[in-house]
C-alpha cells in the first residue's frame, strides 16, 4: 500500500485496529511498540494531508476522441448569480 | 378515425319508425334521430380544449360547467366518481383539456360532454409524461433502495455536472471551499435547460464514468441546477438522464431546484439533496472537525501504549518474584552434583573392596604355599572355594545395592527433571555402573582362574611327593577311581598302580578284608 493512496477510511480502520491490539494486550510488547510507531506515523500522515488544504478546481472538456481534458480554473472566476 | 360529413339520409331509421314518414315527427322521434346521428359519427372518447366557465359543484359531488372558446360553448358534466380523482381544483377561466364522450341529454334537448378526466392545459402534458416515466422506472426497479450506493465519508475528488455559469455551481464551490478545502473538484459544464440539455447531462455522466481512472478516480458526483419552473427543470425528468444516473458506477447526488422540486433524477440518484448547497454539505465533511478528531488519535494511542507497558511491567515484576526464574539451572546443577558424588562413591567403594579382596587372596595364596599340603590340602581348597564364593556373593550383593541405589537415583532424577543436562549425567552414571560391573566381573574371572590354577598345582604337588617316598596309588583301570577299600574291587578286575616314576597293571586275586580286631 503506498502512503499517498492510503485513504482516510483505511487509515482510520488501521488506527482502530492498532489501538485495539495494544489496549487488549493481544500482541507482544515489541510488536506493540512497532504498532504504536506505525499508528503515530499514520496520524501524522493524515494530518499532513489535511493541513495541506487547498481546493483545486478544474474544468473538463470532452475532446473528439472521447477523452476529457482538464483545465484549471479558480473560484474567483466564477460569476455569482445566474 | 376519419369523420364522415353529416348526412341525415345515411342515418338508418329506427325500427319502430316507418321508413317513409308520412306526417310530422314527434319530438322524441327527432331526438332519437339526433342521438343516433351523434353516436355513430363521433368517437366515444374526445379531448376538448377550452376555458372553464359557469362551474357548479352540486351537493351530490357532480361537477357542471361550460367549456368555451372564442366562438362556441359546450355543456360538460363530470360525475362524482370521476371528479373525486381530480388532482387540482378547477375554476372559472382555467384552460383545461377535458377527456370524455358526447351524449344527448334527451329530456333537456341538449348534447353534453360527459367528462371522465380533466387536466390543466399545458402543464398537463408534462405532468402526464412525468407520471408515466415515473411508473415505468419504478416498475423496472430504478428507484429501489437496494441499488443505492453509499457516499464515501472522505472524498478526495468530486465531479460536478452542472452549468458553469449558474448559481448552483457557485453555491457548491463556496460550500466545499468553506467546509473541506482539500479536495479536487472537476466541473463538467453542461446546459441544464432547453433542448438537448438532457442529452448533455446524460453524456457528461457517462463520460465521467468512462474516464474515471484517467481522471484519478472520482469519489462522488453531484448533478443538478438551481431553482426554476417545471419546464426549466425538465431535463432532470427525462429518461436518458435517469438511466445515465442509474448506470453510473460513481455514487451520484442529485441537487435540482429547491426543496419542493422533486425530479426523476432525484428518485434515481443514490442521494437526493434539496439544493446544490445541501448537496455539497452532504458530500464533504467539515475539515476543522476532522482535524480535531485526528488530534485525538496520538493521545489515544499513547494512552493505550502506556497501559500496555504498565501491564508488561507488572507481569515482569510478578515473574521475578518466582525463585526458579532467577536462575533456572540451579536445580539442574544441584542434581548434577549429587550424581557426580554418587558416582565417585560407587567407584571408590568398589575399587576398595576389590583391592581388599585381592590382598586377602594374595595372603591366602602365600599361606597355602607355606603350609604342608598333605594335611590341609582339601580343607584349604574348600576354604578357598568358599572364600571365592563369598567374595562373589558379596560382590553381587554390593552390586545389587549399588544398582538399586543408582536406579533409585535415576528414578528420582527422572521425577525431578527431564532436562537434557540431567539425562547426560544419568548416562554417565550408567556408563560408570557398567564399567564397574565389567571390571568387577573381569576381576572375579581372573581370581577364579588363579585360584583354580593354584589348587591344581597344590593337588599335583601333594601326592607326587608322597609317591617319591615309596607310596603308590592304585586305581581301577577302567574308571580311574582310586581304590580305598577292598570293597572297591572284585576278583579278576584290572588295576593300575601309580608309583613315583610310572604305572603298572595287575589283576585282583584273593581279596580279603583286614580284620582290625582279630
Amino acid at each position: 500500500m503506498t502512503r499517498q493512496k492510503l485513504s482516510f477510511e483505511d487509515a482510520l480502520k488501521q488506527l482502530e485496529k492498532i489501538a485495539e491490539q495494544i489496549e487488549q494486550g493481544k500482541i507482544g510488547l515489541e510488536e506493540s511498540i512497532t504498532q504504536y510507531e506505525q499508528g503515530m506515523t499514520l496520524v501524522k500522515h493524515c494530518q499532513d494531508i489535511l493541513a495541506r488544504a487547498e481546493l483545486r478546481i478544474q474544468q473538463l472538456q470532452q475532446k473528439e476522441d472521447g477523452t476529457l481534458e482538464a483545465r484549471p480554473m479558480s473560484l474567483k472566476e466564477e460569476e455569482p448569480g445566474g | 378515425m376519419r369523420r364522415k360529413p353529416f348526412d341525415p339520409n345515411l342515418i338508418p331509421l329506427p325500427v319502430d319508425v316507418p321508413p317513409k314518414p308520412t306526417g310530422p315527427l314527434t319530438v322524441s322521434q327527432l331526438t332519437g334521430l339526433i342521438k343516433q346521428a351523434i353516436e355513430t359519427s363521433i368517437p366515444p372518447t374526445v379531448h376538448v380544449v377550452g376555458e372553464v366557465s359557469n362551474l357548479k359543484r352540486h351537493s351530490s359531488g357532480h361537477l357542471y360547467f361550460t367549456l368555451k372558446d372564442a366562438s362556441a360553448e359546450l355543456s360538460c358534466v363530470m360525475w362524482r366518481s370521476a371528479a373525486a380523482s381530480l388532482k387540482f381544483q378547477p375554476g372559472d377561466g382555467m384552460e383545461v383539456v377535458a377527456t370524455g364522450g358526447i351524449e344527448v341529454f334527451e329530456r333537456a334537448g341538449r348534447y353534453q360532454l360527459y367528462v371522465r378526466r380533466l387536466e390543466p392545459c399545458g402543464v398537463g402534458a408534462l405532468d402526464l409524461a412525468f407520471r408515466q416515466l415515473c411508473e415505468k422506472l419504478q416498475r423496472e426497479g430504478l428507484f429501489d433502495p437496494k441499488h443505492k450506493k453509499l457516499l464515501p465519508p472522505f472524498p478526495s475528488r468530486i465531479a460536478l455536472v452542472t452549468s458553469p455559469t449558474g448559481a448552483a455551481v457557485a453555491d457548491m464551490l463556496r460550500t466545499i471551499q468553506r467546509r473541506y478545502p482539500c479536495v479536487d473538484v472537476l466541473l463538467y459544464p453542461v446546459r441544464v435547460q432547453g433542448d438537448g440539455a438532457a442529452g448533455e447531462i446524460a453524456a457528461a455522466i457517462k463520460a465521467l464514468n468512462a474516464n474515471n481512472a484517467a481522471l484519478g478516480g472520482i469519489d462522488v458526483m453531484i448533478v443538478g441546477r438551481g431553482g426554476g419552473s417545471l419546464e426549466d427543470l425538465w431535463a432532470f425528468n427525462e429518461e436518458v438522464v435517469a438511466r445515465a444516473i442509474f448506470t453510473s458506477r460513481i455514487p451520484m447526488v442529485s441537487a435540482v431546484g429547491h426543496e419542493v422540486d422533486v425530479t426523476i433524477a432525484d428518485l434515481v440518484a443514490d442521494v437526493r439533496a434539496a439544493t446544490p448547497t445541501a448537496a455539497a454539505e452532504l458530500v464533504v465533511p467539515v475539515l476543522s472537525d476532522l482535524l480535531l478528531e485526528w488530534g485525538e488519535w496520538p493521545r489515544r494511542l499513547t494512552r493505550a501504549m502506556h497501559h500496555r507497558v504498565e501491564f508488561a511491567d507488572a507481569r515482569l515484576a510478578s515473574l521475578l518474584h518466582r525463585a526458579p526464574i532467577r536462575d533456572p539451572f540451579i536445580p539442574v546443577r544441584a542434581r548434577g552434583q549429587l550424581v557426580d558424588e554418587l558416582g565417585n562413591r560407587v567407584e571408590r567403594s568398589t575399587s576398595q573392596r576389590l583391592r581388599f579382596n585381592h590382598r586377602r587372596l594374595t595372603a591366602l595364596e602365600s599361606v597355602v604355599q607355606r603350609i604342608a599340603p598333605h594335611r590341609h590340602l582339601m580343607h584349604r581348597m574348600v576354604q578357598l572355594r568358599d572364600d571365592a564364593l563369598r567374595l562373589e556373593r558379596a560382590m553381587a550383593r554390593r552390586l545389587t545395592l549399588v544398582r538399586r541405589g543408582l536406579n533409585e537415583t535415576r528414578r528420582r532424577l527422572d521425577r525431578i527433571s527431564p532436562d537434557k543436562a540431567l539425562s547426560r549425567r544419568r548416562d554417565r552414571v550408567t556408563v560408570l555402573a557398567e564399567t564397574m560391573n565389567a571390571a568387577a566381573a573381569h576381576r572375579l574371572i581372573l581370581d577364579r582362574e588363579r585360584l583354580g590354577h593354584h589348587a591344581d598345582c597344590l593337588l599335583a604337588m601333594s601326592y607326587k611327593s608322597v609317591l617319591g617316598r615309596g607310596f603308590s596309588i592304585t586305581r581301577l583301570k577302567r574308571r580311574r577311581v582310586v581304590v580305598r577299600s577292598v570293597r572297591d574291587v572284585h576278583e579278576g578286575e584290572r588295576l593300575a598302580t601309580e608309583v613315583a616314576d610310572g604305572e603298572m597293571e595287575s589283576t585282583v586275586h584273593d581279596v580279603r578284608q583286614m580284620e582290625l580286631f582279630e
